[in-house]
């Protein structure tokens, strides 16, 4: 890929029996490092083989895209998948602890994959897990993964975000307040050279503790009234979806949908290279006729997800 | 009486104490007003014997508390829970009436099963398991759960 050559060099950085819980944890050589592995393994480059291990998937929360992914790639990498995907047929509905669950499937597996409803659930189970836990979100909090593939996304669409030799402008739109994935993405683009645009509805702006960290690290933080706006000066539109549930009143989140839907219309005039994305699933906030346009992306950045997820197991597994 | 003054001296009444003395024990000074009554919760058991005084005058605060307690010196925990309430304050232990050690609450770099997430969707408020906090400011005093990362405000916080 181009956006290898660009990348500045890594230092040796160790991964395995790591835990993956939290986009902080990693540092710019470990975010690179692990992009790279996701471009040997999409070009199947990479030897890495993970035959004879075993992945528990813990899906207290449903998922569709983290985990299917996780288990194709698994799968790709030759090793096997346990799990279940729904809380209420398992031992925490007769109220087992989360310890005393990980305490048990680190014993059946080789690495553990792990949703939960509960913020901070993922970094419990890291301190308690003997074999590498990999978040596969935690309520509001984190989503470091889904991270990985956005990077992966946005650097293989544009190198200058590694090489540093352009700013990109990148605009988040939505619910900035309570979407985990933007919290994350704005978490490790503090490593680059980025300009943010916000656009959000009242109520759901982006938590201050993460525009004073981008701030903090230099990056160009601004506020956008309008997603119209952002169209015309944007390399990337990072949708996210609005929940009715976090409107008191019905009549307004009915007004502000509209606010925030990007149509095929508003992309008439947008620079050729925009690119939309979404972390899906995408409910009305990207119009159908948007998928049809040179624009959307979000479909690619799932697939990228494959090759992301089998660079991080493979990595805290040791395969590589 | 080798107790520091509470209050500055002045030349028409040099060394009036404006609470009562005490024999062994710990007094804490400098305790912001409105927090004087939650640090006396925190800090006294059933049994002992606790002196309060509030909205006294200070050079330092304007007005201050002071928490003195009779016969006990406070363990590391309890300087961790004051440090989390009265970041400011100061803590004399006396011996025999005599300040034997003066000192600023402790600053901890981590309180660790010292009060709840205020996140209530924090899975340490859900499961059994001990909530840990890192200090990321001093003044004010801010810090950020460790498990679902969020940043508070000290004052937000409710003590376990």
């Amino acid at each position: 890929m181009a956006f290898l050559a660009t990348a500045l060099p890594s230092a040796p950085v160790q991964f395995t029996g790591r835990h993956v819980v939290s986009i902080s944890d990693f540092s710019r050589n470990d975010l690179i490092h692990v992009l790279e592995l996701a471009t040997r393994m999409e070009s199947s480059q990479s030897p890495a083989r993970l035959d004879g291990k075993l992945m528990a998937t813990l899906f207290f929360e449903p998922s569709t895209r983290t985990r299917l992914s996780f288990e194709a790639a698994m799968h790709k990498l030759g090793g096997k998948v346990i799990g279940f995907s729904d809380a209420g047929s398992t031992s925490t509905k007769k109220g087992e602890s989360l310890a005393d669950t990980i305490r048990m499937v680190e014993r059946y597996a080789d690495v553990i994959v792990m949703r939960h409803p509960r913020d901070g659930a993922a970094r419990l189970a890291s301190e308690i897990s003997t074999v590498p836990v990999i978040n596969g979100g935690d309520g509001g909090n984190q989503h470091p993964s889904q991270t990985f593939l956005d990077l992966y996304t946005i650097a293989k669409l544009f190198p200058e975000l590694l090489s540093g030799e352009r700013e990109l402008t990148i605009a988040f739109a939505g619910d900035l307040r309570y979407g985990r994935t933007v919290h994350s993405l704005l978490t490790a683009l503090c490593h680059f050279k980025v300009r943010l645009l916000l656009v959000a509805p009242r109520g759901l702006e982006m938590p201050d503790q993460y525009l004073h960290a981008a701030v903090k690290a230099g990056l160009v933080v601004q506020e956008i009234p309008t997603l119209q706006e952002v169209v015309a000066q944007s390399d990337i539109l990072y949708m996210t979806r609005l929940q009715e549930e976090r409107f008191p009143d019905p009549l307004e989140f009915d007004h502000i949908k509209h606010s925030y839907r990007i149509t095929a219309a508003m992309l008439v005039g947008a620079p050729p290279h925009l690119r939309i994305l979404h972390p899906l699933p995408r409910v009305n906030e990207i119009a159908v006729d948007v998928d049809a346009t040179p624009h959307a992306h979000y479909f690619a950045q799932a697939g990228n997800g494959i090759p992301v997820r089998q660079a991080l197991l493979s990595l805290v597994m040791g395969a590589v | 009486m080798s107790l520091e003054p509470l209050d500055p001296p002045t030349s028409s009444n040099p060394r009036v104490r404006q609470v009562e003395a005490i024999l062994h024990g710990t007094v804490i000074d400098h305790i912001p007003g409105h927090m004087t009554l939650k640090v006396a919760n925190l800090l006294a058991r059933e049994n002992d014997q606790v002196s309060i005084g509030m909205n006294l005058r200070s050079a330092r605060m304007g007005r201050k508390g002071v928490v003195k307690i009779s016969g006990r010196e406070l363990d590391a925990r309890t300087l961790s829970r004051l440090a989390l309430i009265a970041p400011s304050a100061s803590v004399s232990i006396i011996r025999d009436t005599k300040v034997v050690q003066k000192f600023i609450v402790p600053m901890p770099k981590l309180f660790e099963d010292i009060a709840r997430c205020a996140n209530p969707n924090c899975v340490t408020n859900h499961e059994r398991w001990t909530s840990r906090m890192e200090v990321i400011n001093a003044d004010p005093l801010t810090v950020c759960c460790i498990y679902c990362e969020r940043n508070f405000p000290a004052t937000e916080l409710v003590l376990l």
